[in-house]
């Protein structure tokens, strides 16, 4: 991440023709920096010099003893198969939510209004339970003896917890588990955008003979497009992050043997806390974190979808 | 082609006493542009709307070329409308808004292509068909707008006040393009609007309307000179109509404290009260000792025409303090402040009973 | 008779509610009848079953006494590091924001594009980085290496930026300046008063975000006394007989947890956040949809 002042020269050479705006009338110039004094001071102590630290980290060469830098990442046998397990994850978590958040809130829409938000409550409680909550939940889920599921667990062969949570089952849980907590609160939001379509687009489609099915696909999902993409980019940029489920399942392994590094970011807190590898660890972060960024800057530059003024 | 008939139409919000739409009885002919006009709240677009079949209709029929349309949802209507905020899809290109409501009905690619290009021609929006409705004027969506329900070519149009978004200019000339149109075209239309100006000068018919209620549905000149009740002859015509206080005399009425004559008398007991409605263009200015005697308040100058607006003079202690409004020559209007007379034109009073506003047949 | 379409989609559609409805609910409803039920009763009576209140109390007595009161510790961190990270969020993020909306100053545009794109960015990406820097400077272990993280609160400001920037409108402070007002008493006696909505706002993100917050306690904090909850619950899994048989051997002293009183646990652990939650769905939508761009 660059320093702030970099990024706005930087923008400034881009529109030589923009005249900075005067001050209203009577305001002092120098007022608006005390208002922001604490948050810029939380934003460069924990924002900007961690980064650059573990860019420092990253680039320096290693001192003996403290591991492969930015380099050696890469070429770590662990970095490809975690770097696998994440996209796998992703790429079920993503497809299906997409598909389902948007089948639902669109189903929802057209119901009445009291129905719908009874509905949208419901699919939201499970959002409550954060990380580590919701794995032990889901580990009650997959395990046949004590499963609310049992009959879909035995329907699919699972007679026994470990059949169920079997390394290879292991992206599909992930992708269930994000899914569970996280499909109500982007129904709900969703829902919000759907509502903020003019009602009398609504009224002209019904006069145009369009019945509730060819609304919801020609004219209320293109009205919503914008948010369908800003969920599938955010969740992209927070699915390469993975940590908690993966970490909280392993506790729970019953000699199954989860990898201790099965996401990317387990794998750079392994070897930061067990070999003291910093400089690995900073550059598996760094490749997240870049990641990140280049999606969120995407969003914030190309995307329309937040106001800059 | 179509005629529409509301049969003791009636529309009962819950939750509220008064219908907003209350036993309509109101016939629209074949070919005919039908205005509904009246002040907010009066039920002229909720009656527009249970035409449509937006609005749900708890009593009476509906009937479209004699059928009873009441239990058919829009789009089995065939009917098409044109909403005040033009309702465009923003994410569809002009060719594309005009041509949904027929790929709805499952017509041909190559069929709706053609009958968007002969809409569009028709509205002169042929070059506009690439894009989308932001890059658009107010104007131009309009015309847009109207384009969706003309390729349509239903049986009836509705339009829900479509100039009320546009600049007072703009609003006199698409004003008659759009008679025009509908002379061209020749589809039976509903239109709502509130502006009574824009009624007088559309409407083949116009219908006034008032908290739900049908006052009068006649031909503007009609309405104009021949009005059924005060409100009615209040709410048309620019300026309103003065409507004043007047008192039964022995052949003729007492305004203020002049006596005017009515030929033929009333048939009202002398001492009642009686409400006069005088146009301003009925009254001119007289040499003193004939007619109204007022006094000048504001001169309204127009260029053609000047509009004097003036109190009353020798009005009784406990009289609510009447305005007048008299129509002049520019270059003879009065000053403020002065007093001067106002003569009434032979035969043009008209009077209405002081408590119901029902006309009361008898003219000067 | 065949049914018409129209009813057949209807009857589809309800079904699949009702499947989805099912899969979002019956974990939540398991989850709390769980503790009213000994452990052999989850396994062999119906999920819905209801246990007893005897036995609920027990579970309750078994996971608060566990390990030395460990859950109350824990519940005792949590509420430290969220109310003193939301505390840290709000006083920071309110000025922030309305200094973002309503003064000008160089570099105001380039502020608030950094905060959007950090805001947008996962937090889990700093999360390493901020270790090695605490861990450098020496705060790593102590209650300010959670504190301080939990305090910066980019998404804050962004929302009370547009909420000072669409509800109050320039030519009032105008007028408050033009009466003589300086700019700190601009914003306390114009903007403050007008705030409530929007610290009632961050103050529920922040709440949120940093109570349910896992792999940032989990590397700042390395002590049983210092966990939060959320990491707490992860222990309370090493645990758990069924989930780790080979830890416990026959005959074995140390108390042993069963799934009911780990439900019970999770219970307790999101229970603040679920309480917020039931009321707060309003503030989710007004939040998400801050500012965004109307067609």
């Amino acid at each position: 991440m660059t320093v702030p002042g970099e990024r706005a020269s930087a923008r400034r050479g881009r529109h030589p023709g923009k005249r900075r705006e005067p001050p209203p009338a009577g305001t002092s110039r120098t007022a608006g920096y005390f208002f922001v004094a604490l948050y810029v001071a939380l934003l460069i102590l924990l924002g900007i010099v961690p980064v650059v630290y573990a860019i420092y980290l990253a680039l320096s060469h290693p001192a003996a003893g403290s591991g492969p830098g930015f380099i050696g990442t890469f070429s770590d046998y662990r970095f490809l198969p975690a770097f696998k397990h994440v996209t796998e994850f992703m790429a079920y978590w993503l497809i299906s939510q997409t598909i389902l958040v948007v089948g639902l809130v669109l189903m929802l829409h057209s119901l009445t209004s009291r129905v719908g938000a009874v509905y949208r409550f419901l699919f939201y409680i499970p959002g409550a339970l954060a990380g580590a909550a919701s794995v032990i939940v889901w580990l009650f889920l997959l395990d046949p003896s004590a499963s609310p599921f049992a009959f879909v667990l035995h329907w699919l062969g699972y007679a026994q917890f470990n059949n169920a949570i079997a390394p290879s089952n292991l992206p599909v849980i992930f992708a269930l588990m994000a899914f569970w907590t996280g499909a109500g609160g982007w129904i709900v939001v969703m829902y919000g955008a759907l509502n903020n379509i003019p009602h009398e687009l609504l009224e002209s489609a019904q006069m145009d003979g369009a019945n509730a099915f060819n609304t919801a696909l020609r004219i209320k999902l293109p009205l919503i497009r914008k948010w369908v993409v800003y969920m599938l980019v955010l969740s992209f940029a927070g699915g390469t992050q993975l940590f908690v489920e993966p970490a909280v399942l392993g506790t729970a392994s019953l000699g199954v043997g989860i990898s201790k590094y099965w996401s990317p970011n387990q794998l750079a807190w392994f070897v930061a806390s067990q070999y003291s590898y910093y400089n690995q660890a900073a550059a598996i972060s760094l490749d997240l974190l870049v990641f990140g960024l280049v999606i969120a800057a995407v969003l914030v530059w190309r995307g329309r979808l937040f106001e800059v003024e | 082609m179509a005629t529409v008939t509301f049969e003791d139409a009636t529309r009962i919000y819950p939750k509220t006493d008064r219908p907003a739409v209350d036993e309509l009885n109101l016939e629209v002919h074949d070919g005919e542009l039908l205005v509904l006009v009246g002040p907010s709240g009066c039920g002229k677009t909720t009656t527009l709307r249970m035409l449509a079949g937006l609005e749900h209709v708890d009593e009476g029929a509906i009937l479209i070329d004699g059928k009873d349309v009441v239990k058919l949802p829009p789009r089995d209507r065939d009917i098409a409308m044109v909403f005040q905020n033009y309702a465009l899809y923003p994410h569809m290109n002009v060719a594309e808004n005009m041509g949904f409501a027929l790929r709805m009905a499952g017509v041909h690619k190559a069929e709706i292509v053609e009958r968007v290009r002969a809409a569009a021609k028709i509205l002169d929006i042929e070059e506009f068909l690439e894009r989308k409705p932001r890059q658009l004027s107010g104007g131009q969506r309009q015309r847009v707008a109207m384009g969706r329900a003309i390729v349509r070519q239903p049986r009836v149009f509705l339009m829900d006040e479509p100039l009320s978004n546009l600049d007072a200019k703009l609003r006199v000339a698409t004003r008659a393009e759009i008679a025009g149109l509908q002379r061209q075209l020749g589809v039976t239309t509903l239109y709502v609007t509130h502006d009574q100006v824009e009624a007088m000068t559309m409407g083949d018919r116009v219908a006034v309307m008032k908290d739900g209620l049908l006052q009068q549905c006649d031909t503007p000149r009609a309405l104009y000179a021949d009005p059924v009740n005060a409100f009615v002859a209040g709410f048309i015509g620019s300026p309103a109509m003065n409507l004043l206080q007047g008192t039964v005399e022995a052949g003729g009425v007492r305004i203020a404290s002049t006596v005017i004559p009515v030929a033929g008398g009333l048939p009202k007991a002398v001492g009642e009260a009686v409400t006069v409605g005088l146009r301003p263009e009925s009254l001119s200015l007289a040499p003193a000792g004939d007619g109204l005697p007022v006094v000048v308040t504001i001169v309204e100058e127009l260029g053609a025409e000047a509009f004097v607006h003036a109190q009353l003079a020798n009005q009784t202690a406990d009289a609510v303090k009447a305005n007048i409004i008299a129509r002049a020559e520019p270059l003879a209007a009065p000053d403020k402040g002065d007093v001067i007379h106002l003569h009434v034109k032979e035969g043009s009073m008209l009077f209405f009973d002081a408590v119901s506003g029902d006309r009361i047949a008898s003219r000067s | 008779m065949t049914i018409p379409r129209r009813y057949l989609f209807r009857l589809v559609a309800f079904a699949i509610l009702l499947i989805f409805t099912a899969f979002f609910v019956v974990p939540i409803v398991w989850l709390f009848l769980a503790p009213t039920k000994t452990d052999g009763q989850l396994l062999n009576r119906s999920p819905f079953a209801f246990g007893s209140l005897s036995t609920l109390a027990h579970t309750f007595h078994t996971v608060v006494t566990y390990n030395g009161h460990s859950v109350l510790i824990w519940l005792k961190n949590s509420a430290i590091y969220s109310f003193g990270g939301t505390a840290l969020a709000v006083l920071a993020a309110i000025p922030a924001g309305y200094g973002l909306a309503l003064t000008q100053f160089i570099g105001r545009r380039a502020l608030l594009a950094t905060t959007l794109v950090v805001m947008i960015m996962p937090a889990t990406a700093l999360v390493l980085p901020l270790f090695l820097e605490m861990d450098k400077i020496g705060l790593y272990g102590t209650i300010w290496a959670l504190i301080l993280p939990f305090g910066f609160f980019p998404f804050g400001v962004y929302l009370t930026y547009i909420y000072f920037s669409s509800t109050i409108p320039k030519d009032l402070l105008a007028a408050a300046r033009i009466d003589g007002a300086g700019e700190w008493r601009v914003f306390r006696y114009i903007a403050l008063p007008l705030a409530r909505p929007i610290v009632a706002l961050v103050g529920f993100f922040a709440f949120v975000a940093s109570w349910n917050n896992f792999f940032l306690p989990f590397v700042m904090t390395y002590d049983n006394s210092k966990y939060p909850l959320q990491i707490g619950l992860q222990q309370l899994i090493g645990s758990t007989a069924s989930f780790n048989p080979a830890n416990f051997s026959a005959g074995s002293s140390v108390v042993v947890l069963h799934r009911p009183d780990l439900a019970m646990a999770v219970i307790i652990a999101i229970a603040p956040v679920l309480i917020v939650f039931l009321f707060a769905q309003r503030a989710l939508v007004s939040g998400m949809l801050a500012g965004a761009t109307k067609e």
